[in-house]
């Protein structure tokens, strides 16, 4: 899984994941947590709440909470191998406003991933339809990542690996051009524990750059 | 003449019988396909840590295998492949490689 999505996420019946993130824009500190919930074998609930926690602009003046990303995924097709696994899922779900943004939104889109040896690669497309006066909006993660550590894994147990990932972002709203972004970072995933960290470039106003820290918990 | 001896044997007679109902296990490995990274697999070990009748579970990510010291019935080779489903894993194979009895 890629560091700008969460949708890719494998979770177990029963199983939760809570990610952590900080991004710092040129002008903003957020703090989204994501959250997954596996409901069955095939299916997973997925929560995304973003949170300011701090401005140089004034917009903090418009409530600190975003808005909230609520996901269904269902695996609709996989092939698990000895080397690897492929999944093809798709999404459903809503996006609740909070503070101004009084208008909620449906969303739906696909996720599918391709993993084989070292080499790992997400792709995940996502329509937002604005209800009322919200403007329909979109977004598409590409990611690919590549096992630094271990080149072999241990016969036995578990051992921390160190993967680099390479993403190619894109963010789009109605009447707007698209945002395309490079994001480039490094994962340290241990047994229970994820941490990660990236640069984001946006390729249309190479002025706007994020840095990303995150972490990712299993319970 | 013969009591100490009978002692002796009723002793070795009850010190068999408590070797047998402790050292009942089986040790069972898994075929696992779909197995990708350490934090993925966590949620194995998470599933069969919750049997009780697993004593130890142990992954190996290079040879796609995880290897269970269970009771010698407990769990069924099918409550096995659903644990290792239910973990998001496809089951290929169950062996039991070895069974104390």
């Amino acid at each position: 899984m890629g560091l700008r999505s969460f949708v890719a996420l494998p979770v177990e019946k029963g199983g939760v994941v809570i990610r952590l993130s900080a991004v710092n824009t040129n002008s903003t500190t957020s703090l989204i947590t994501s959250a997954a919930y596996g409901v069955g074998i095939n299916q997973t609930l997925l929560l995304g709440v973003p949170f300011k926690l701090s401005s140089s602009s004034s917009s903090l003046d418009d409530g600190r909470l975003g808005n909230v990303s609520a996901l269904y995924r269902y695996i609709v097709w996989r092939k698990d191998s000895l080397l690897g696994t492929d999944r093809f899922g798709l999404l459903g779900g809503t996006i609740i406003p909070t503070g101004n943004d009084i208008d909620p939104a449906t969303q739906a889109g696909f996720v599918f991933t391709h993993f084989k040896n070292r080499h790992e690669i997400d792709i995940d497309v996502l329509y937002q339809s604005g209800m009322k006066e919200r403007l329909d909006s979109g977004r598409y993660d590409m990611s690919w990542q590549y096992r630094l550590i271990p080149a072999e894994h241990l016969d036995w147990g578990i051992s921390q690996e160190i993967n680099t990932v390479i993403e190619l972002n894109g963010r789009w709203t109605e009447n707007s051009n698209i945002t395309h972004q490079v994001t480039i970072g490094l994962q340290s995933i241990h047994q229970e524990l994820v941490i990660e960290g990236g640069f984001v470039r946006d390729l249309n106003n190479k002025k706007e750059n994020l840095i990303l820290l995150g972490f990712r918990f299993h319970f | 003449m013969n009591r100490p001896l009978s002692i002796t044997r009723l002793f070795v007679l009850l010190l068999g019988m408590l070797i047998v109902s402790v050292g009942y296990a089986r040790t069972v490995e898994v075929d696992v396909h779909g197995m990708t990274c350490a934090f993925c697999v966590d949620s194995l070990e998470r599933k069969f840590g919750e049997i009780t009748s697993v004593s130890k579970v142990d992954v190996s990510l290079k040879q796609k295998k995880i290897r269970l010291e269970t009771d010698s019935t407990e769990p069924s080779i099918e409550t096995i492949k659903q644990t290792v489903l239910d973990a998001g894993f496809t089951p290929i194979n169950v062996l039991v490689v070895s069974r104390e009895d």
